[in-house]
């Protein structure tokens, strides 16, 4: 099932068109929104979150019409990506304001404060006035926010904006932990590849307002032709002779990496390796069916 | 028994959402909540009450020190009493508006904070209607206690001497008054407040336009009472009324002239002595002068901030 669904739409800033006659399905789960600066991933949020107004086609998000901004902002949770809070509050509070904002009565709101604070490592420092908070904190109190009032989707627009190593690590283990097996979708925003393939299952990748590419990950990565990888213990010039004899030519080394075209099925593969390693003496370290990595499918993609 | 806040798994949330719609409430609460913990509120707040205190004082000693003939309580004009109280307390009330009402969207601005509260179903008008009544409650219940108390503790302690004969509806007027400053102050804040991106420099700028227009307007009443009296004390001269129209072109001008309209009353009699008219009482205004004109700057204050809170800036 579909989280959000748009139609056609069109997004203009005055005559510069930032969503361009868009038409995508959203589903359930994580899903990760690329594209280079400019591409219309924020646009595309801001038009979901009804910030914008479409100029031509439709939408719904959760089975709600884009007209209807207050419900969906109610279902929705919003992360923004620029560093946000209301000043002159502690943590707590202001998490608990978010809540009430979101319809929640002040008691329930303040009870859950307290809960998604834990949840997001900001226990200790919650009564603390969230102007002295550090970027991570920041970070962690943005997400507090978008989660308080149980959205069922949730918009994060770079969420790992300015964090470092391990607060990064922690920012995306919490992100999917709440998109996996906690009924709630998550639709993340990011130029950062290795933080998409971290914790989302699905990617769409945009350019210039257009979609061009959708899908699970895993597909994304995969090349075509089902090639496979082979991992010997020593590079060998005659396991190369023999292995294009045996009909699976070598597409390109690396040290001892052979990336081979598979005629049949991976299995098929693996005994020609395997019988052709045998012949040689030959250790086989690995065997995998290759892929590409998610940046070289994006690149791909954008080209 | 473990507390709830011991599991810090993910759990969603399944209890009451109000129905999207009427947030300004959410918003208007909780800045009436960051105003009054703030220390400086009570004690602009206490200084707002200052003349009242002055009064009580003056009257309590003409009570029980003249009588007979020269009871100075017979000569006392009480909706004079209640404009001068009104006038003097305008710093107050502004000062107070300065401290919790000038930061409300450009501190906003400064934090993104537009941001979380758009990002909720929150309208623009939610928003600002919210600020709008957080910031004119606080001033108006400020304007209105202490002259309520006074009214009633005159009514109870002078009734003799006027305070309902003078003017049986001066409670309501009373009321009404006090929401003048509130209404006034509230919506130049969220004006000038949406043009910064710090609360300082609003804050700055609101003082600017308060001092340097008060500065003139009491330079006209200078040249009024001058005009009034050209050759001292006891002649009488033609002051020119366009020179007390101008008088109200300030921001507590105006808000003085709306006053003086209400109680019908030029607030010519400090605590007593002088008849109406007196000690170079500008003239209550027309109300078809002052109406619009407080209006109109109420309405475009409010248009400006309405025009400038966005939840997306396109650079164009």
């Amino acid at each position: 099932m579909a989280v959000a669904s748009l139609h056609q739409l069109t997004v203009k800033y005055g005559d510069f068109v930032a969503l361009d006659d868009f038409t995508v399905d959203i589903s359930e789960g994580c899903v990760g929104l690329l594209g280079p600066n400019g591409a219309g991933k924020t646009t595309l949020i801001k038009t979901l979150l009804g910030f914008l107004t479409p100029t031509a086609g439709s939408g719904s998000v959760l089975g709600t019409d884009l007209s209807d901004w207050r419900r969906i902002r109610q279902l929705v949770g919003y992360m923004p990506e620029q560093d946000c809070h209301i000043p002159g509050m502690s943590g707590v509070a202001f998490v608990a304001y978010a809540g009430e904002l979101a319809g929640m009565p002040k008691e329930q709101a303040l009870r859950r404060a307290h809960e998604v604070l834990e949840y997001c490592g900001l226990g200790e420092a919650r009564y603390r006035n969230v102007e002295t908070y550090s970027t991570g904190m920041r970070q962690r109190i943005k997400l507090a926010q978008a989660i308080v009032h149980g959205p069922k989707l949730l918009l994060l627009d770079e969420p790992t904006n300015g964090l470092d190593p391990a607060g990064r690590v922690e920012m995306l283990e919490l992100v999917r932990e709440v998109s996996h097996g906690k009924g709630l979708s998550v639709l993340v925003c990011s130029h950062l590849l290795p933080d998409i393939e971290k914790t989302c299952d699905e990617a769409l990748v945009i350019l210039r307002g257009k979609l061009r590419e959708q899908g699970l990950i895993k597909n994304l990565k995969k090349v075509d032709g089902h090639p496979v990888e082979v991992e010997l213990g020593e590079p060998s010039p005659e396991f190369e002779t023999m292995i294009v004899q045996a009909g699976m030519p070598v597409i390109h080394r690396k040290l001892a990496t052979y990336r081979l075209e598979s005629p049949g099925s991976p299995q098929e593969a693996l005994h020609r390796v395997l019988a052709t390693a045998a012949k040689l003496d030959l250790s086989v370290r690995g065997f995998h069916v290759a892929e590409r990595s998610l940046e070289e499918a994006f690149l791909e993609a954008i080209n | 028994m473990n507390s709830p806040i011991a599991d810090l798994s993910y759990r969603n949330y399944d209890g009451p959402l109000s129905a999207p719609g009427f947030r300004w409430w959410v918003v208007a609460k909780t800045m009436m909540g960051m105003a009054i913990k703030k220390r400086g509120f009570w004690v602009w707040a206490t200084m707002g009450a200052y003349w009242y205190f002055i009064l009580l004082v003056m009257f309590y000693f003409m009570d029980t020190l003249t009588g007979g003939q020269i009871n100075l309580m017979k000569q006392v004009i009480w909706p004079d009493q209640f404009v001068n109280a009104f006038s003097l307390a305008q710093i107050v009330l502004f000062s107070l508006a300065l401290l919790i009402g000038i930061g409300s969207i450009s501190n906003d601005r400064r934090a993104n904070a537009l941001l979380v509260y758009l990002g909720k179903p929150c309208s623009k008008a939610d928003y600002l209607f919210g600020k709008w009544v957080g910031i004119c409650l606080p001033i108006s219940i400020v304007a209105a206690v202490p002259a309520v108390l006074f009214y009633f503790y005159c009514l109870m302690s002078y009734r003799t001497y006027g305070v309902i004969g003078q003017d049986m509806f001066l409670l309501p007027k009373i009321l009404l008054a006090s929401f003048v400053p509130g209404f006034f102050h509230a919506s130049l804040c969220l004006g000038i407040s949406s043009l910064f991106d710090q609360g300082r420099l609003a804050g700055g700028a609101y003082a600017g336009i308060y001092f340097i227009s008060n500065l003139i307007t009491k330079a006209i009443q200078v040249a009024y009472i001058i005009s009034e009296h050209p050759h001292g004390r006891h002649s009488v001269g033609t002051p020119n009324p366009s020179l007390a129209n101008a008088y109200y072109f300030a921001v507590d001008g105006i808000q003085i002239g709306l006053a003086k309209i209400i109680f019908q009353s030029d607030g010519g009699q400090l605590i007593v002595g002088s008849p109406k008219g007196g000690n170079g009482a500008i003239p209550i205004p027309s109300i078809g002068f002052i109406l619009p004109v407080y209006f109109g700057i109420c309405a475009a204050a409010i248009w400006i901030a309405y025009v400038r809170v966005r939840p997306v800036e396109v650079i164009s």
